[in-house]
């Protein structure tokens, strides 16, 4: 547990708006004077990986969606495959649904982010058997 | 018909970086709008007021009237 914190604890999410980041820029990222900042792939791939352990526990993976969900971007479509198929592991259905609730959250006002990403992981979700928010009429209030 | 990708990073501070600026330059309007159109019309009027005081008449203009207790009014 202690290790998975200390690999999510060099990830920043907060950065000083000092430079203006163009879009490309890498985000989640801390702005040092020194030192690489990491690109969106490497920042996706290490999202991924720690999703893919294959012996994942229910703490890490609540840690892990949460700190995913501080940061400043809706994960894409391959983090989010790595934590519905960490679910599965666990045998935790309704985690792999609130985490479909809490990606669509993320996208805020840009209505066509969700169904792209539902659009992405359909595969997933037939292989899995999860259902979508949206089929089991809890979108609605 | 397959949905294209769209922009998923860097949403809130794409808002951000529209927003505050506006946020900021409304805020400092309203401030500056207030100094000059309440704030200062206030002093004026305080300081037009005080320009041609004479409190020593204003004074004996109260204690005629009789509304001093310590002092009445001169012809007592």
């Amino acid at each position: 547990m202690f290790r998975a914190v200390f690999r999510l604890s060099s990830t920043g999410a907060r950065c000083l708006v000092r430079s203006k980041p163009s879009i490309s820029a890498p985000l989640a990222s801390r702005c040092y004077s020194h030192g690489r900042v990491e690109t969106d792939e490497e920042f996706d791939a290490r999202w991924v990986t720690y999703f893919s352990k294959p012996d994942i526990d229910a703490w890490e993976l609540r840690k892990g969606m949460n700190t995913l969900i501080g940061y400043d971007l809706v994960p894409e479509a391959k983090i989010v495959d790595s934590a519905l198929r960490a679910c599965r592991r666990l045998n935790d259905m309704a985690s792999a649904i609130r985490i479909l609730e809490a990606v669509k959250d993320k996208a805020g006002p840009h209505k066509e982010i969700y169904p792209y990403l539902i659009q992405e992981l359909q595969p997933t979700l037939s292989e899995l058997g999860i259902s979508t928010p949206e089929q089991l009429g809890m979108d609605k209030l | 018909m397959s949905l294209q990708k769209p922009l998923m990073r860097g949403l809130l501070a794409k808002r951000l970086r529209f927003h505050v600026p506006i946020a900021f330059a409304l805020s400092m309007l309203a401030a500056v709008g207030w100094k000059y159109g309440v704030t200062e019309p206030r002093k004026q009027a305080y300081a037009d007021f005080y320009k041609h005081y004479d409190a020593v008449k204003e004074f004996t203009g109260m204690r005629e009237a009789g509304v001093f207790e310590s002092v009445r009014p001169s012809g007592e």
